[in-house]
């Protein structure tokens, strides 16, 4: 008993249990509920039985049911549209903001670090201000599109069919934009800057450079921040209420708010759990890919 | 190639470039100045003709604001202090090894975050109504938003204590420290201002918190400020300056905040975190 006691305040044990009260609280949070969701998602359920544990057995008929869906191929591609989308335009524009900061010249990092309010903004103000900027008849992003010459005729950001997607794109861009560049800071901010002597001595030029020396140097903190950036942008949520609500016509929605949408609006949970599933294993090959990434990481 | 004036061209740039991003915030505080008639002028004023700021004192009695926000920090700030208290220890011991087990136990760990919360709800929905918790539903609110911010926190802040030179713990062990005595006394002073700097970010995450409490919290005097916008945005919304209003009370708290700590925070980031 005592070797136990000494064992909690000197060896083993009290790393057991620092880790061991946090797993044990998010396998209840978020542990139980995946497996319950995975659960759901091969049993038959209704308003009756969402309480209980035991209900019939589907197979994979809410699989079938869920591809057989009209609006299947299009959510699908939506969701691609949207995250490879959102996830470019946050990593260029981040990437390049990132290298812009990086060069030496007065207030460098304390506007860098403006540019980060954008992400502890709440994403319903952030889709608030976006919808009201993005909107049709007044917004402002068409008076300066006009004013520039871009475009002629108003677009109707959030109510065109063809736009309504990208719409919730360009604030989520403005929302994710701020992260992507702080975690690319960090990874140029490591590399050694005589490389770059040792490269211009050389004769390497500035494009060689990024490509000899930036990218390959990077090559974890990019695997770190594509493979978070994927995770953030399938949870996002409080973009599409702000802005569109999935419409119009569905040209909007994505897998996440489909599934929220199926179990909250049209009570069927089963459904719902079903597409949630089928997320999750898009989300799996982003964490391994994201794992992988810290293998390389310098220890300190 | 460094001329004296090419870092002043690239402070102008580097102004221009925050002056268009933060346009939509610049944005958000004019239109809530401008009268009801002014913001459909076409094409839209950059500057109010007239600033009036008595839409503030409206929004803020005729939406409740005041209890809103109050729920808002309530929930921030039990998420943050259950994140810090069960995150901090698992971020240690995850930094301190270099094992299979700790690969797993990190996959483990971002794996159950990674379900987006909108999913989420009905399983934990069904948990909380079994255990009676809806009842009290700001801390259910609290117990589901913590489990969804934990693994972030942990991520950043074991990133923290491996910057945390190992030899000053060994040294403390040597002296006779116990394993409980030189965490407390050695590794989490050093990494004392990494952790609070992600205390803040949990905090300021959580103040935002949306889909949970929308989906579990029914009563409206126990909502937060989130789900209070929520009520009157929507498609066919037209009433913009009070929306911009409510949405500036609501950030501008924390948007100050964030300025104010804006170094530490992008320091305590940077220095060997984020890895």
């Amino acid at each position: 008993m005592s070797r136990f006691l000494g064992s909690l305040r000197d060896g083993i044990g009290f790393d057991l249990i620092l880790v061991g009260a946090a797993m044990l609280f998010l396998l209840a949070l978020a542990g139980l509920p995946l497996v319950y969701n995975v659960l759901m998602s091969f049993q038959q359920v209704d308003m009756f039985t969402l309480g209980s544990l035991l209900r019939p057995f589907a197979g994979f008929a809410n699989y079938v049911a869920v591809v057989a869906q009209p609006e299947f191929w299009l959510v699908t591609k939506n969701t691609l549209i949207f995250v490879f989308a959102s996830m470019a335009g946050q990593f260029v524009i981040g990437f390049a903001l990132a290298i812009f900061f990086a060069q030496n010249f007065p207030g460098a990092s304390t506007i860098r670090g403006l540019f980060l309010v954008s992400w502890v903004m709440p994403g319903l103000v952030v889709g608030a201000i976006w919808s009201w900027i993005l909107a049709g008849d007044f917004g402002v992003f068409n008076a300066i599109l006009k004013s520039l010459g871009l475009i002629q005729a108003t677009v109707f950001w959030k109510s065109d069919p063809n736009f309504a997607l990208w719409s919730v794109v360009i604030a989520n861009i403005w929302l994710g934009l701020a992260f992507n560049m702080l975690l690319l800071s960090v990874g140029l901010a490591a590399i050694p800057r005589d490389l770059y002597e040792a490269a211009e001595l050389d004769g390497a030029n500035a494009f060689q450079r990024f490509w000899t020396i930036t990218l390959p140097m990077m090559r974890s903190t990019i695997g770190a921040v594509l493979s978070l950036g994927l995770i953030g942008t399938l949870q996002q949520f409080d973009l599409f209420p702000a802005l569109t609500e999935g419409g119009p016509a569905n040209t909007s929605t994505v897998a996440g708010y489909w599934a929220w949408q199926m179990s909250f609006q049209l009570y069927d949970f089963a459904k719902g759990a079903t597409i949630s599933v089928m997320m999750f294993v898009l989300v799996l090959f982003a964490s391994v890919v994201y794992v992988r990434s810290t293998r390389h990481e310098v220890r300190g | 190639m460094t001329r004296p004036y090419v870092p002043w061209l690239l402070l102008g740039l580097a102004l221009a470039l925050a002056a268009v991003y933060l346009f939509p915030l610049y944005w958000m505080y004019v239109t809530s100045l401008k009268s009801g008639s002014e913001i459909f002028a076409n094409p839209p004023t950059f500057w109010p003709m007239a600033p009036d700021p008595s839409v503030y004192p409206a929004v803020w009695t005729r939406r409740t604001m005041g209890t809103f926000l109050w729920n808002s920090v309530v929930i921030a700030s039990g998420v943050t202090a259950i994140t810090v208290i069960l995150g901090t220890g698992c971020a240690y011991v995850l930094a301190r090894y270099r094992s299979a087990w700790i690969d797993f136990g990190l996959f483990l760990i971002l794996m159950l975050q990674v379900l987006p919360a909108s999913v989420m709800i009905t399983p934990l929905f069904v948990g909380f109504n079994q255990m009676g918790l809806l009842n009290y539903p700001r801390t259910a609110v609290v117990l589901a938003a913590a489990a969804k911010s934990m693994p972030f926190f942990v991520v950043l802040v074991r990133a923290t204590f491996m910057s945390v030179p190992r030899e000053l713990e060994e040294a403390a062990l040597v002296d006779g420290n116990s394993r409980v005595g030189a965490f407390f006394s050695i590794v989490l002073p050093l990494a004392r201002n990494g952790i609070l700097v992600c205390a803040i970010l949990t905090f300021m995450s959580s103040f935002g918190e949306y889909i949970y409490s929308k989906s579990i919290i029914q009563d409206t005097a126990l909502q937060p400020a989130s789900v209070g916008l929520s009520g009157f945005l929507g498609p066919n919304s037209t009433d913009w300056n009070s929306i911009m209003a409510y949405s500036a009370i609501y950030v501008t708290p924390i948007l100050a905040v964030f300025v104010l700590l804006q170094r530490r925070i992008v320091s305590g980031l940077t220095s060997g975190a984020l890895k």
